[in-house]
């Protein structure tokens, strides 16, 4: 990573509320590495997606090099490297969900949304216009009961079928 | 008709019994007491050993087995509960986490009590928003109540619990890949020996447990050994002189989804069969059972003929295939097996974390060779070449016939066994990841060998009847390597 992108970007710092978090967390762990995870979910949240700035500031915080926080970033798909949607729809395709049509869900929200599936390397296309919603497919979200599910940010919602997911836009 | 026995999931369902005082109500906690009033550590440790608890999350290894490989002289301990559960098909640790999330942190102080952990930390998969703010929730008022931190209860025990977010990541549900995570690096599991028991999280000896099975504790310790070695069946391995006791006790924690009418959690007893399981599950939606997924989509298929085959870990494991975490997959008659191994392909491919070769480029490629036969273009020859199958002496060689090759179907399952070979059950990767990608390649493609033909040379999905897709079982080399539980006689 240049030193030339890490300048341009904005510089990050985490806000009052995620700072004191993060003090809380750091204290959990013997070696302040351990707290990767947690510290990038709270950056994430707090900036919307990891940028440059973003990996400089957790490796300052962790004491570790900045190549290291890429390195954990971009193995987990939990983390966008990219902007994404102010919504972001994950769409369970795995077995359990498949024997159970998650495909007319998947084919009714790219219609509605008018935008692609967003790939790992590419989230831009599963994003739409207004940059209000990006579409993804996950792996198994565990909830083959009540499937097909999705998850739009935080919510899971169940059982369901085209018409659900229309009321489901509608009230978001 | 098999009644469901709830224990785990027994309160489940009672308004508030996330929060203390409802479960206090319910017994809570005083499993806990008793284990410190009338127990030393040493003592519960042998309860569990005795119980014959087996691990839940998908190996399972004897958990007492497991506690007696830490050394207790190595200061600090670790405890680490793997609730990362992401295996398809399975979903019964998120409504422990989400409905009744003290259990959970009685059954660690349990554990922690036995081996002289003072840290845990809990894993909880990134996509479980909900159950990690129920269970965190849950942690605070422990904490209040002087369950947990500093001097627990005036024992002069200190315990805490953490909860730590995962990201996303299929292979952090490996016990060395969940370690790894733990310590904020990619989650690629490590090469073992040394195993977590003896070098863990942070190098220090490390118990790795299921939600499930740590569930499991406050009821052995409440209700006694006896009482809990009554469910399930023990069998016999006279390989051993004297036998020893396979124990399958207790009660699992079936998931049952796909094609079935009410699919769900159920509570059973283990070692019913799959046949039974449909049935409490509100039976088949359809007409026929095609085929069932055992223990998540990384075990082995079941056929038709294999629908009596008990739901235990013996059983399945003498079945060429394994419970692995319990989740059950059913598929009826319209199902494509061909379509279905594509979708776990896809998703192994997916989620294999990069590390080993065989698996990094391996798996892709059988997802390929799935996709290209899916899509119409899969590859055959002419040619006939001798028909390898059960000879006329009854052993396994040339049976004097001749056969199509099908090109792909070979190449499938040529990439598959040299992840990890099947049949001698060795895999060229560092975890067992390989063998959890090249079980379900193989035996789908060996057991439902005709709709794979079929797609090949009609160059589209075609799905047959049950009766004609289906391998016959004295057919079938995976079948036939199945050894019959002679030596496994019921104690």
């Amino acid at each position: 990573m240049s030193e030339e992108l890490i300048q341009i970007e904005t510089p990050f710092a985490f806000n009052e509320e995620n700072q004191r978090e993060f003090d809380e967390l750091i204290g959990r762990y013997p070696i302040k590495e351990a707290a990767m995870l947690p510290t990038l979910h709270l950056a994430q949240r707090q900036a919307g997606y990891i940028t440059p700035a973003v990996m400089k500031y957790v490796a300052e915080l962790l004491e570790v090099t900045v190549m290291k926080v890429k390195d954990v970033v971009t193995f987990y798909p939990m983390f966008f490297e990219e902007p994404v949607g102010e919504y972001v729809i994950r769409v369970c395709h795995t077995l359990p969900c498949a024997l159970r049509d998650c495909k007319v869900v998947l084919d009714h929200l790219k219609a509605k949304l008018d935008t692609d599936i967003a790939s790992e390397t590419n989230l831009a296309k599963g994003t739409t216009a207004d940059g209000k919603f990006t579409l993804m497919k996950v792996e198994c979200l565990a909830s083959c009961d009540v499937a097909p599910v999705i998850m739009i940010n935080d919510d899971l919602y169940k059982n369901l079928t085209a018409e659900k997911v229309d009321e489901i836009l509608d009230n978001l | 008709m098999v009644e469901e026995r709830r224990i785990l999931y027994e309160h489940l369902d009672v308004p508030d019994i996330n929060t203390f005082d409802v479960f206090r109500q319910y017994d809570g906690y005083t499993r806990f007491e008793k284990a410190i009033a009338e127990y030393q550590p040493e003592e519960i440790a042998q309860m569990v050993l005795d119980s014959g608890l087996k691990g839940r999350g998908g190996a399972g290894f004897s958990t007492g087995e497991k506690w007696s490989f830490v050394p207790r002289d190595i200061e600090p301990r670790y405890l680490c509960c793997n609730a990362d559960e992401s295996e398809p098909g399975t979903f019964s640790n998120r409504y422990v986490l989400e409905k009744n999330p003290h259990l959970l942190i009685e059954g660690i102080l349990i554990c922690c009590y036995a081996m002289g952990i003072e840290t845990t930390y809990v894993y909880i998969r990134g996509e479980f928003t909900l159950g990690k703010k129920m269970l965190d929730a849950a942690i605070k008022e422990a904490y209040e109540k002087g369950y947990l931190g500093k001097d627990v209860r005036g024992t002069g025990l200190n315990i805490d619990i953490y909860t730590h977010p995962g990201a996303g990541a299929y292979i952090c549900g490996e016990e060395t890949g969940l370690i790894e995570s733990l310590e904020g690096k990619r989650g690629q599991p490590r090469n073992k020996p040394p195993f977590p028991a003896v070098q863990g999280v942070f190098m220090k000896p490390t118990v790795v447990q299921n939600v499930e099975t740590l569930c499991n504790l406050p009821f052995i310790v409440g209700n006694g050994v006896e009482w809990y070695t009554e469910m399930g069946p023990t069998y016999a391995d006279t390989r051993f002189d004297p036998p020893k006791p396979d124990a399958n006790t207790g009660t699992k924690l079936y998931c049952i989804s796909g094609d079935v009418n009410e699919p769900g959690v159920y509570e059973l007893d283990l070692g019913l069969t799959c046949t039974e399981l449909i049935e409490v599950a509100g039976g088949l939606r359809g007409e026929e059972v095609k085929a069932v997924i055992p223990g998540g989509s990384s075990a082995p298929i079941l056929t038709h003929y294999e629908l009596d085959t008990r739901l235990d870990f013996t059983s399945l494991t003498l079945a060429k295939s394994m419970l692995g975490s319990g989740g059950i997959i059913v598929m009826n008659e319209t199902r494509n097996i061909v379509d279905c191994l594509l979708n776990i392909m896809k998703f192994y491919a997916h989620e294999s974390c990069g590390q080993c070769t065989p698996c990094r480029w391996g798996t892709p490629w059988v997802r390929d060779i799935v996709q290209r036969i899916a899509d119409g273009n899969g590859r055959k020859d002419t040619i006939t070449r001798p028909k390898f199958g059960v000879a006329e002496n009854g052993r396994w060689g040339d049976t004097g016939e001749t056969e199509e090759i099908y090109e792909d179907l070979d190449l499938l399952e040529s990439v598959a066994n040299n992840i990890a070979n099947v049949d001698t059950m060795t895999w060229n990767t560092i975890c067992v990841f390989g063998i959890a990608v090249s079980w379900p390649a193989v035996s789908y493609m060996r057991k439902f060998r005709p709709e794979f033909e079929a797609a090949i040379r009609e160059g589209k999905l075609v799905t047959l009847p049950v009766a004609e897709a289906t391998v016959p079982p004295e057919e079938n080399y995976a079948y036939q390597q199945r050894f019959i539980p002679k030596e496994f006689a019921d104690l």
